[in-house]
């Protein structure tokens, strides 16, 4: 019997451990956040969460609540699957969602978001781009507020080319003769890179491709055959590696950042991280819309991010004043200001103080009044997740494009027919 | 003398195979962040601990870590608890029946979790645990418990059944023999259980990225999934969480190495 | 006291475990194949549809595309875990010295969390500044072309899930007699002749669990995957899993993404049986 004594002690102590854990799951995070706090889902801020969080706090003074922020994860695909699981389980986690420019007429069919026609004015809605509004709208009501608004552009490097005597590409044509001309003298460099992975990125990169070459996921699909394969023959001619198909936004521009590139194709948010003190890229490269076909006119694909408000959040009202607040003139420009996000509104585009400051800002102005969305649909997101594996099989050369183009039409059909 | 050299070699071979993986994230965690961004060189000019610094001050990572602490703990003391006494009753008490209910409990420990994961969700949100520490262990609990009672039964059959029946004809009711013999002589066998348990539930990602959402009930794995950086690749951020995470359970497993191997063997190798 | 007596209360010890598990794993799984035979998604109405699912499964290639993908991933991991486990039980078992070192550097692997190891692979396999197309001398689409990808994750799988298996396998070869081998010795057999007429035989049924352990596992095969590629390219790394939870929760599609839950139960209870048979065989 003796004996038994220190394994007792040795089972109590090992009993011990997982009862405190016990004690501290039921006290401590369990807690829902407290009344007066509403809670921000938004993407991951590029830069200093200063300045977002100063303007949160005005608000949150102003009217006497708190605001808390949480990040959304990484890519588009995540954070989709993010709200689509605890929006359809009702969650009430979270007030005021940041949301992607393709999700609001699913969100809204869904039962999801709040209607916030009433929020944007006459005078908003004259000031706010087209395109935007179009995205937050489902059967003519409105259920999120354009915050800011994205289009894919091309970035250059302005030395090396300037180096070879050439101006910066307007034909896709243009281009490939740029990365051989240059690549003859810097055989180390990669010529264009651009997001190939299976993501979503994926598809507004292809879509970019095939409108640019005057084709279209909903006419005959001969010119995006020629959009499609020339995408794919980027990689076999040699003018982007082939492990573009890993590439998503950030990989790709920290690889152009090295100096490791000739040209990207990114959103504006990488102008600030090229011309920060410190890149070795800093007044050496240049940005422009996206190349074309020959006979055809330039064609970015429409990014970006709307305030919604949860349906199921219980605090709906307050929720609702800080998406307006936030997706206000004021706020944009002090986020454009800060972060480089590109706002929705024309007015914007004419401040003078923002010009002064991001005179880049102030020049991308039409490219991104001109973007092209993608097809808005609440069945946009399954869709997608055939655009993404038809376009990635072209880019991979294990499909051909049209047999991709016809497997996506059929996709839509059976869509179209529930 | 040959044939030694060769087995050393293999074991040199054997443990670089199995370190050098980690070992580089390690490495990955402490270098400076210019230095993550090009190749060579391999090893950082300086130790850094901005990532360590990064990971706790710019996310709720501790809170995460807290939380996969307590569900994990929560869930090893249920499914010890439970799969001690059914290990106990099937091992010594041999009701008729048991080798079906062996077998039953076999097979549901080879359920794919995906299989499972949308009744679960409707589930737990109809009984409002959607997005608890309590949900989710309870889960973890229901996963780990096949093992339990199978690693449990496995250990309890090691025990004499002489000490069981000497205490019953001493007077102890059924469950003072459990408590105060069998128990204690099942200790090893309760924590090699309990380590592999813990382990499952430490790693649990697929569970936990459906039926949780916000940080107050996010687990570990699903906070580096998940990582946020959606225009800025946190490589060395990254890295410092994931050797935070593994870190628990490196020591563990050195701790009690002698224990996770019981585990490991037992309910295999003896079956 | 007769053991007779002490049966009753066999179930009431038993009761808990058992409703916890009809709760968590019995009931779910129930609900799963009802839910199959159901439309359950988003902004269709709800209905019965008997086996529509099943039918429409049949003919859908990414649901073909996504099995070829793991019955590949699962019968090439696990025979390189096998493998690569024997070898390595071999050498532990005579580590002599080394024993306690050897024995913690194979189980880091174990210990690393699946989506930890995947984020460590995901670096060591960057096309740009991964340490492997580094060691290779150029720079290596790893992840990045179908056929690669797809072999890169089983190589992510085997580092994982080897120690697993070598240290099952070492535990069998304890439990190979001394004396065959040195009787063995004693009578002039080679060293590759005792491990093949003797060890190997005697190791037979852990090396049977072991596989069919390991293949269950590999055929549920989710979170690494998912997190190293995220099914692509060209899905050519989709698995089951990865797909079944695309459809269930980026589509909400409830009914379908049941219905492939339901055939990775089917697979994984072909699995189940074999393991049956086999551990039947065993004990005869």
């Amino acid at each position: 019997m003796t004996g038994r004594a220190p394994r007792r002690r040795v089972l109590r102590a090992l009993a011990a451990l997982p009862l405190a854990g016990l004690a501290g799951a039921c006290s401590a995070p369990q807690a829902p956040p407290p009344a007066d706090a509403i809670v921000f889902r938004h993407p991951k801020l590029f830069g200093d969460p200063q300045p977002l969080d100063t303007l949160v706090g005005l608000f949150g003074r102003a009217h006497g609540v708190r605001v808390r922020r949480e990040t959304l994860p990484a890519s588009s695909d995540e954070q989709h699957l993010f709200y689509a699981i605890n929006l359809r389980a009702r969650s009430r986690a979270f007030d005021v969602l940041a949301l992607d420019t393709i999700w609001v007429a699913e969100f809204a069919r869904a039962g999801w978001l709040r209607d916030l026609s009433h929020a944007i004015s006459a005078s908003d809605r004259a000031d706010l781009f087209h395109a935007p509004l179009a995205s937050v709208s489902w059967e003519a009501r409105q259920y999120a507020l354009p915050w800011f608004a994205d289009a894919g552009l091309l970035y250059y490097r302005a030395d090396l080319l300037a180096a070879q005597g050439l101006a910066a590409p307007r034909t896709w044509t243009d281009l490939v003769d740029a990365v051989r001309r240059v690549k003859r003298v810097r055989p180390d460099l990669h010529g264009f890179v651009w997001q190939g992975k299976q993501y979503e990125g994926l598809v507004c990169n292809a879509l970019e491709f095939i409108w640019g070459h005057g084709g279209d996921l909903d006419r005959p699909a001969e010119p995006a055959v020629r959009g499609l394969a020339f995408m794919r023959a980027l990689v076999t001619a040699g003018v982007t590696p082939p492990f573009v198909t890993t590439l998503t936004e950030e990989p790709a521009r920290v690889l152009f950042g090295r100096g490791k590139a000739l040209f990207l194709r990114n959103w504006p948010y990488a102008w600030r991280l090229l011309e920060r003190s410190g890149s070795p890229l800093q007044r050496r490269v240049g940005v422009c819309p996206l190349p074309h076909a020959s006979g055809h006119a330039t064609a970015s694909a429409l990014g970006g991010w709307h305030l919604g408000v949860n349906a199921f959040s219980e605090r709906a009202a307050i929720a609702e004043r800080l998406a307006a607040f936030l997706a206000a003139a004021p706020a944009q420009k002090a986020l454009a200001l800060a972060y480089g996000y590109s706002p929705p509104r024309r007015s914007l585009y004419a401040d003078p103080e923002l010009a002064a400051a991001q005179p880049f800002l102030a020049s991308i102005g039409t490219v991104i009044e001109t973007a092209r969305p993608r097809p808005v649909s609440p069945y946009y997101v399954a869709l997608s997740q055939t655009l993404q594996s038809e376009f990635s099989a072209v880019l991979a050369g294990v499909r051909t494009p049209s047999e991709a183009l016809a497997a996506i039409a059929r996709e839509r059909r059976a869509l179209a027919s529930p | 003398m040959i044939r030694r050299l060769g087995t050393w070699l293999g074991l040199a071979a054997a443990c670089a195979w199995s370190l050098a993986p980690f070992a580089w994230q390690v490495l990955t965690s402490v270098k400076p962040q210019a230095e993550l961004e090009s190749l060579p060189p391999l090893l950082p000019s300086t130790i850094t601990l901005v990532h360590y610094e990064a990971v706790f001050a710019g996310h709720p990572f501790a809170h995460l870590l807290l939380n996969s602490f307590a569900v994990a703990a929560c869930a090893t003391a249920l499914a010890l608890a439970l799969g001690s006494l059914a290990g106990f009753a099937l091992a010594k008490l041999r009701p008729p029946g048991r080798a079906a209910t062996l077998a039953a409990v076999v097979v549901l420990s080879m359920l794919p979790p995906v299989a499972t994961v949308s009744p679960l969700f409707l589930l737990a949100g109809a009984a409002g645990l959607r997005d608890t520490l309590t949900g989710l262990a309870l889960v973890y609990a229901g996963f780990a418990l096949p093992l339990a009672v199978w690693l449990m039964a496995q250990f309890f059959r090691s025990v004499p059944d002489d000490l069981y029946i000497a205490a019953r004809v001493d007077g102890c009711s059924l469950l003072g023999a459990f408590g105060k013999v069998m128990l204690p002589l099942a200790v090893p066998g309760l924590t090699a259980t309990g380590l592999l348990v813990f382990v499952f539930c430490w790693n649990e990602f697929l569970f936990a990225l459906t039926l949780t959402s916000s940080t107050a009930a996010r687990t570990v794995p699903v906070g580096i999934a998940l990582f946020p950086g959606i225009h800025e690749v946190p490589w060395g951020e990254i890295a410092a969480a994931s050797v935070v995470a593994t870190a628990p359970l490196v020591l563990l497993a050195a701790v009690f190495q002698r224990r996770v191997l019981d585990g490991l063997t037992a309910g295999a190798v003896k079956g | 006291m007769s053991a007779r007596r002490l049966r009753p209360d066999a179930w009431a010890l038993m009761a808990p475990a058992l409703l916890v598990l009809a709760a968590v794993t019995a009931l779910p799984t129930g609900y799963v194949v009802w839910l199959s035979l159901n439309e359950r998604a988003l902004f269709r109405a709800e209905d019965f549809v008997g086996l529509g699912h099943y039918l429409r499964l049949a003919g859908d290639a990414r649901f073909w595309n996504a099995l070829g993908n793991t019955l590949y991933f699962a019968a090439v991991s696990v025979a390189l875990e096998l493998a690569l486990g024997l070898a390595i039980a071999l050498l532990l078992a005579r580590a002599g010295r080394a024993r306690a070192f050897a024995y913690g550097a194979v189980l880091v692997p174990w210990a690393v969390p699946t989506v930890v190891s995947a984020r460590i692979w995901e670096w060591i396999y960057n096309p740009e500044l991964g340490v492997l197309g580094y060691l290779a001398g150029t720079p290596v689409n790893w992840l990045g072309d179908p056929v690669l990808a797809l072999h890169a994750a089983i190589a992510m799988d085997v580092w994982k899930s080897t120690p697993f298996v070598a240290l099952l396998l070492l535990a069998g070869l304890q439990g190979v007699p001394r004396d065959l081998l040195r009787a063995a010795a004693v009578d002039g057999a080679g060293a590759w002749t005792t491990f093949r007429r003797i060890t190997l035989p005697m190791l037979a049924p852990v090396i049977l669990v072991a596989a069919v352990f390991r293949t269950i596992d590999a055929l549920r095969v989710f979170d690494a995957v998912y997190v190293l590629t995220g099914g692509g390219p060209a899905n050519a790394t989709e698995t089951l899993s990865i797909y079944a939870y695309r459809v269930l929760f980026q589509m909400l599609d409830f009914g379908y993404g049941s219905a492939l839950a339901v055939a990775m139960l089917a697979i994984a209870g072909i699995a189940a049986l074999a393991y049956a048979r086999l551990l039947r065989g065993g004990m005869e």
